[in-house]
């Protein structure tokens, strides 16, 4: 049975008939969809289009918001990469990204694995893990990891009962990116929740037999499960590699807003947020985020080229 | 059915036109600024930045001027000093800054340039706003080409804050005209008797430098640009470099922990220069005995100081240009002002507030001392110029000065780009 077929049924019309009233019907029906939407649409059109068109404009220009912007062409992207804090800012957001993330999936796969068992209590471990992602991004948290990570403070005091005299985190340019590297790790709860949605479809006769073939548990993990689930890990490497790009908040607040000590939590949003708001340079800093836009957009290319080699989605689900 | 269908699209209708009107009034009610209310009082938006202690004076003041003035409002607006140019850039950007904001002299070019600064010369002639009593020609702060962009509201000078009990133990008594030899020997005494580092951090304080620019005849801004070469800087960086490695200067790895409460009061350090006034921000952290001492110099003499203000301006966009002159004027003259004030913005600037208040806790009471001493010994100079886009550049030398200090800049490289920053601050 086609929609088309349908349509009389749904909306009889007595007088008018033929394609020209059903146009004329779809027209109106159409109008009052767009004004069930616009709320939505005038927040998109306002706050998300008008902002990224101009963006998009003065990427090209020297706008310092006052006096009117001037066109400059290219000049703001070459700048760029003339440009030594905006070079540290790409080599502090790729570390990141690269140690934080498979760091964060690694853990909250392993705990998805532990709790996916049924045992009692499960309801109250699940919570309990996933208790940092909805408080991690606050800014008292961050405060919390000021303190913990600093001279004499519990991690440092910790590490030198195993003789590592590191000192605190948090004034040293090397080692204040690991904190934030531990923050996001903290916060493994959210794809953990989605993992052990994904470990949960995975059909239990698949282990029975593998069992009766005399497989072990690592074989079974290595043949079944982690293709079974390489959907959702797919979605989960790609949510979180995306969502690192962009950390602000932890940055801003674990440094106490100046984003140091010397540029050691330098992320990219944080250089894109001083360039400005604090130079207010708003060319420079509206070329940065579509140079993040782009080095996203690219990664998120890759990911999708990649999943034909790792991901396998079941026979006849698509 | 069919009168069912077009009753529900009238609802439709209305339920669309409802929510468009709901943007409507959402946009109109983010345009709502100061303005006339009824009965013809004025309201004018007041912002400034500081601490509690000067929201609470600041908005006693206000309470008085309302008494004084029933027909005119002011709302009040505050908010840290990082926080606030961020918002104000934003609000005057958009059209819509408070009408008198607190300024300061690194500001005001730049805000001229902006064309967002009321030129108060008008309203000082029509006699809305009076220049007479101030003190020690400060008045002069506010003046930029000719026109009068700022009020101040105090006057300050830079000062060396030390903690008075170590200076005793380490048996260190600075006095007018001791040279920077004399200073880092001091500093080093005190590290090796007293086993705690002498300075927060010199080196990165765009102030301090300025001075000692001036001691030698320079000074760090021109009306343009900076008034240094980059071989001036090398060596102040260098030098400041080995003082950290040598334990002299605090660590800047500890100083970065307890920001953003000051390494001084955190005991990490038994000395630190800045402004006179912040001085009492360290009893507020909990440090009880601090006293003010005086600049080192070059040649036994020149402290190359001179007084600064914080000051009040006025927007162009305001509506009310005679009332926001009139507050100023308030703000400014009226004795029972300094007597809430204090010392909070520097010393009270004009003659009738200075008079009016007597400090009575030790800290005021030693800003006062540390000025007069100031003037006893003559060496208060004439403020130099600062350019547009002086604050980003002061910003851009405390950062890049503490890159180079944590060793992960060399410091050829690091006077290099705080030439190159400072450039681009200028010219933006």
């Amino acid at each position: 049975m086609t929609l088309v077929k349908d349509t009389p049924v749904l909306a009889p019309s007595e007088r008018s008939s033929g394609p020209a009233a059903a146009k004329r019907r779809g027209r109106r029906e159409s109008l009052a969809g767009y004004l069930f939407m616009s709320p939505w649409l005038a927040g998109f059109l306002l706050l998300t289009a008008g902002p990224m068109v101009a963006s998009f404009y003065y990427a090209f220009t020297s706008y310092n918001l006052f006096t009117s912007p001037q066109w400059v062409g290219l000049d703001n992207f070459t700048a760029m990469f003339e440009d030594p804090r905006w070079r540290k800012s790409v080599e502090v957001t790729l570390k990141y990204v690269v140690i934080g993330t498979p760091l964060k999936l690694l853990l909250a796969l392993g705990v998805a694995l532990l709790l996916a068992q049924s045992r009692r209590g499960q309801g109250l471990y699940r919570a309990a893990f996933y208790m940092p992602s909805l408080i991690g991004a606050s800014v008292s948290v961050g405060f919390v990891w000021r303190a913990l990570f600093s001279d004499n403070a519990i991690v440092d005091s910790g590490l030198k009962a195993f003789g590592w005299n590191l000192g605190g985190w948090i004034g040293d340019p090397d080692l204040v990116l690991y904190s934030l590297v531990a923050l996001t790790v903290w916060q493994f709860g959210a794809p953990m929740v989605i993992f052990l949605a994904g470990l949960k479809q995975v059909p239990r006769e698949l282990y029975e037999a593998a069992e009766v073939d005399g497989a072990g548990p690592l074989r079974r993990f290595w043949s079944i499960t982690l293709p079974m689930i390489s959907p959702v890990l797919f979605f989960n490497v790609l949510l979180e590699t995306i969502h690192s790009f962009q950390i602000f908040g932890s940055a801003y607040v674990v440094s106490d807003t100046s984003c140091g000590p010397a540029d050691g939590t330098l992320v990219y949003t944080c250089y894109l947020y001083q360039k400005a708001f604090k130079e207010t340079q708003m060319g420079f800093a509206s070329a940065m985020a579509w140079m993040l836009l782009l080095a996203v957009a690219l990664v998120t290319a890759v990911l999708f080229w990649s999943q034909k080699k790792w991901v396998h989605y079941e026979e006849g689900a698509k | 059915m069919r009168a069912d269908e077009s009753i529900g699209r009238r609802k439709l209708l209305k339920a669309g036109g409802a929510s468009l009107a709901t943007v409507g009034l959402m946009a109109a009610g983010c345009g709502g600024g100061s303005g006339s209310g009824s009965g013809g009082t004025v309201t004018l938006r007041h912002a400034w930045w500081g601490g509690e202690p000067r929201a609470v004076a600041i908005k006693k003041c206000i309470a008085l001027f309302e008494k004084k003035y029933p027909k005119i409002k002011i709302q009040p607006e505050f908010t840290d000093y990082a926080a606030f140019w961020e918002k104000f850039q934003t609000q005057a950007a958009g059209g819509n800054p408070p009408d008198v904001f607190q300024n300061a002299v690194g500001f005001l070019r730049k805000y001229d340039k902006r064309g967002v600064l009321m030129d108060l010369n008008s309203q000082i002639k029509a006699g809305n706003l009076s220049l007479d009593g101030f003190r020690n020609g400060v008045e002069a702060n506010g003046q930029v080409d000719g026109k009068q962009l700022g009020i101040p509201v105090g006057a300050n000078t830079m000062s060396l804050v030390i903690d008075n009990k170590i200076f005793e133990k380490a048996g260190i008594k600075p006095e007018f005209g001791w040279t920077w030899d004399e200073y880092f020997d001091a500093l080093q005494h005190i590290k090796d008797t007293q086993k705690i580092a002498g300075d927060t951090g010199y080196f990165g304080i765009m102030y301090l430098y300025d001075l000692y620019l001036r001691q030698n005849g320079k000074a760090f801004f021109t009306d343009t640009g900076l008034g240094f070469t980059e071989d001036d800087l090398i060596p102040w960086w260098e030098d400041g470099y080995k003082r950290v490695k040598s334990g002299v200067v605090c660590d800047p790895k500890k100083v970065a922990q307890v920001a953003p409460k000051s390494a001084l009061s955190a005991g990490l350090a038994a000395s630190e220069f800045t402004w006179d006034n912040f001085s009492v921000r360290y009893a507020g952290e909990g440090h009880p005995n601090i006293g003010l001492a005086p600049i080192p110099t070059v040649d036994g003499k020149d402290t190359g100081q001179y007084l600064g203000s914080l000051m009040l301006s006025i927007s162009n966009k305001t509506k009310y240009p005679k009332e926001a002159a009139q507050f100023i004027d308030f703000m400014v003259h009226d004795p029972e002002v300094g007597k809430i004030m204090g010392y909070d913005r520097g010393i009270l600037p004009t003659d009738e507030q200075y008079e009016a208040y007597t400090p009575s806790d030790d800290q005021n009471k030693a800003i006062a001392a540390f000025e007069e001493a100031c003037q006893k010994e003559g060496v208060l100079g004439k403020i130099t110029p600062h350019p547009s886009g002086a604050d980003v550049a002061e910003a851009a030398f405390l950062r890049i000065a503490g890159d180079m200090s944590q060793g992960k800049t060399k410091v050829n490289a690091a006077v290099k780009q705080f030439f190159n920053e400072a450039k681009a601050a200028f010219a933006a």
